[in-house]
């Protein structure tokens, strides 16, 4: 019974598949909300596709749907090949993606409802928190032993920050949901805030974040045939990003009532930030130096390429954001709308596609059905997610200074009517990706041409290994 | 330094709880768990109003809390305190401003205005973004309704106190009959307000500004044609001023821009007629006063005497109006 769940790769193939179908309803969700922003009655008084009700759709199924599903798709399939094994339960990873993905199923399906909590990327219902805390505790089980039947001794980094992430998280996400209080799952008072923003920043700095760095630190020493750059580096990046990410979500609150010192912490934290992103990113250009055509004539290592490109822009414009004279301006904007865009769709969202497009093969067996179609994805959301970050961050800017300047919020509006509208239509240039992308899996699935199983076979990282041994 | 499992896992776990323990159990033990001198108990109806609140998504449009850079919308000026918070699960102060900051908003609007505001945004605020919320019945329309009036704890009490005053003298008026309320109204504009002219030319270029403030803040009650005949006359009472009626209520028989001033900028509390003093500057209120006066009475005091030095700017213009009284129209 379920024979298909005991195959070899089969839980990583599932969720990447899933990703990838998560992408296009999370990325449409996100059209029936922009369309709103451009034209208010364009659906009036039709409470299943009321704003309000679909934003947390678009928000937890771009977050939760496509971007995570598809890194821990990667996760599980890097972690073992890395470590000359086969994941330890293959059935344990499909009980982990039906955990998943009913959370994630559940968005669509409950919230037109008018059924959620409102606190931002926690608006899953109780026993959907429950199947995705589920969902991270089988896959540090499944990983940890993973790791305890290793043929490979030495712990390439990939793996230090796939543990990382859910071990992280399996605190986070407790915390930031309140799960002690399922009556509400929030705290009385302002501190819930406080312990919401550590889990709204975490979800994206301790979840997406070590995953897709994981993945860079596989994808790009194996398309370029390089060696690490450098070992110590890859540990002061790692140790540097627990303690420095996990200190500073108080920066989305820094201008509520919280105590003063903790506004300090956090600012200082959100500075100290630059330093684990500069570090990696060091390590990971340094590692493919002079081999950049390579990286760029590779469709996957294109994506994982462009993604650190993002990575660079979205963290030196997050610390600039934390600092409270550019907080007074850019706060309550679509500055930081701008913001979260490019850290989840070009930062995390590309590595992940990256990864994807590297790991699909080796997963399924098969070669990709088309690296043009791979291109053309690239294209498209690369267009989509420039125009969408220059237009954004300049309705931003007007709204912003705007208010400084004593306009009410209802004033400044109909200034923001031709932004609201270019950024629906350049939605639609990221929806066409997302569609070019299932499109290129399914079909990859359907009618790609069989790997030699030299290919699968082949060591994944030697050359990667190499620069361990040095110091 | 060799990472090892133990190592990974144990060192992961250490560090991260340590983070853990200073960003969010120091201060989560260290908060005072206070209320505010503004804080008050939601009654059930406020409560069940928070709840559809939660539920339908508003705080993605709205935040709740007044910071000391805020300047023009609501509850500027008072700023948000932790004890405002208390007992409040969730308190959602909010992320992001498509619409203004709803934490004391409390009484800066009459009921029978958010009545019809929920059903329809753009019944009050043609230019608003935010959903219609009729679907969602007259039951929770009125608990929401009841939620945003408590909106600002005491300091909104004090505020809809006010409002409920205003409300019943002003209803009390417009059951007199068209000219007794008109009377009524100009009554409660100080006296050195009423003789006053618009000290602004009707230019057809200040005519073409005070249009475009009537669209994006006036329309929606007081209707295209300025007789109170707008989408959000059937939620409003008393309902919104016909304007046409006050070419016989000038004051001395050719006043009228003082009053409209005077108005705008202060709103007719408990009515669904808002302050304006926030939003439009003194020129934008001038404007639209003439716009009404021109458009609506056929009829202009702009720039009648008294007069003192005409600003620099201002062109040669001569008003041609004359006033209902002059051309032997009676009261």
């Amino acid at each position: 019974m379920l024979k298909f769940a005991s195959k070899p790769q089969s839980a990583a193939l599932a969720f990447l598949v899933a990703g990838s179908a998560w992408f296009l309803i999370g990325t449409l969700y996100g059209l029936v909300a922009a369309l709103h922003l451009m034209a208010p009655e364009l659906y009036n008084n039709i409470s299943w596709l009321n704003f309000g009700r679909m934003r947390p759709i678009h928000v937890n199924t771009v977050l939760f749907g496509f971007v995570a599903t598809t890194l821990v798709g990667c996760a599980i399939y890097y972690v073992p090949a890395l470590l000359r094994t086969r994941l330890w339960s293959e059935r344990l990873g499909w009980f982990s993606w039906l955990c998943w993905n009913a959370a994630v199923l559940s968005g669509p399906t409950v919230f037109p409802f008018g059924l959620q909590q409102n606190r931002e990327y926690t608006e899953y219902l109780y026993p959907f928190k429950v199947l995705i805390m589920l969902a991270i505790l089988t896959l540090i089980v499944n990983l940890t032993l993973t790791i305890a039947g290793r043929k490979e001794k030495t712990l390439y980094v990939s793996v230090w920050y796939a543990v990382g992430a859910l071990i992280w998280t399996a605190g986070v996400y407790p915390i930031g949901n309140v799960m002690w209080r399922p009556q509400t799952q929030a705290l009385p008072g302002l501190v819930d805030s406080i312990l919401l923003w550590f889990y709204g920043h975490n979800m994206v700095g301790l979840l997406l974040t070590p995953l897709a760095i994981g993945i860079a630190y596989f994808v790009l020493p194996r398309v370029t045939r390089a060696p690490l750059y450098s070992h110590r580096l890859s540990l002061v990046g790692f140790w540097a990003l627990v303690a420095t990410y996990t200190q500073i979500g108080g920066h989305h609150i820094l201008q509520a009532p919280i105590p003063n010192w903790l506004r300090t912490v956090t600012v200082v934290g959100s500075i100290m930030m630059i330093l684990p992103v500069f570090v990696v990113l060091a390590n990971l250009w340094l590692t493919t130096r002079g081999r950049g055509m390579k990286l760029w004539g590779d469709p996957a290592g294109r994506f994982v390429l462009a993604g650190t490109m993002w990575y660079l822009l979205v963290c030196l414009q997050g610390p600039l954001q934390s600092l409270p004279s550019v907080q007074a301006v850019t706060h309550f904007t679509n500055w930081v709308i701008g913001h979260s865009h490019i850290a989840v769709l070009g930062f995390a969202g590309f590595i992940a596609l990256g990864g994807m497009w590297h790991m699909l093969p080796l997963v399924c067996g098969r070669k990709l059905y088309s690296a043009r179609l791979v291109n053309l994805q690239f294209g498209l959301l690369l267009f989509g997610l420039v125009g969408f970050f220059a237009v954004l961050t300049t309705a931003g800017l007007i709204q912003g200074h705007a208010w400084a300047t004593g306009e009410t919020v209802y004033v400044v509006l109909p200034s923001l009517n031709v932004y609201m509208a270019l950024r629906a239509m350049l939605g639609l240039f990221i929806i066409a990706g997302a569609a070019v992308g299932l499109y290129n899996v399914v079909m990859t699935l359907r009618h790609g041409e069989p790997l030699e199983p030299a290919a699968l076979e082949a060591e994944p990282l030697d050359a990667a290994r190499a620069g361990e041994v040095s110091p | 330094m060799k990472m090892t499992p133990a190592l990974l896992i144990i060192g992961g776990l250490l560090v991260f709880w340590s983070a853990v323990y200073v960003s969010v159990i120091l201060p989560w033990e260290t908060m005072p768990d206070d209320k505010s001198a503004a804080w008050m108990k939601w009654t059930p109806d406020e409560a069940a109003g928070h709840d559809l609140y939660i539920r339908n998504g508003c705080s993605y449009c709205h935040s709740q809390f007044v910071r000391a850079v805020d300047w023009a919308d609501a509850g500027a000026g008072r700023l948000a305190e932790r004890g405002d918070y208390y007992e409040q699960e969730p308190a959602i102060l909010g992320t992001e401003r498509v619409g203004p900051d709803l934490s004391q908003e409390g009484g800066e609007h009459s009921d029978d205005w958010q009545r019809a505001h929920f059903i329809n945004p753009r019944n009050t605020r043609p230019m608003s973004l935010m959903p219609s919320w009729e679907f969602l019945g007259d039951e929770k329309i009125r608990q929401l309704t009841a939620y945003v009036r408590s909106l600002g704890g005491k300091t909104a009490a004090y505020r809809v106190a006010r409002q409920d005053k205003w409300h019943a003298a002003a209803t009390a008026a417009w059951k007199l009959g068209v000219d007794k309320n008109v009377d009524w109204l100009h009554e409660q504009v100080p006296a050195v307000w009423r003789p006053m002219p618009n000290p602004y030319p009707a230019t057809e270029a200040a005519l073409q500004r005070g249009e475009k403030t009537y669209q994006t803040f006036c329309i929606g009650c007081h209707g295209p044609m300025g007789d109170g005949q707008g989408p959000a006359m059937h939620y409003l009472e008393p309902p919104p001023l016909n304007f046409t009626v006050l070419r016989r209520h000038l004051v001395d028989g050719k006043y009228i821009g003082g009053i409209f001033y005077y108005q705008v900028m202060n709103g007719i509390t408990g009515t669904g007629m808002p302050y304006f003093k926030r939003e439009l500057e003194s020129e934008k209120i001038w404007d639209v006063s003439n716009y009404i006066e021109v458009r609506f009475l056929g009829y202009t005091d702009a720039t009648l005497s008294p007069q003192g030095i005409p600003a620099a700017y201002e062109p040669a213009w001569e008003n041609t109006f004359k006033p209902p009284s002059a051309t032997g129209e009676s009261k």
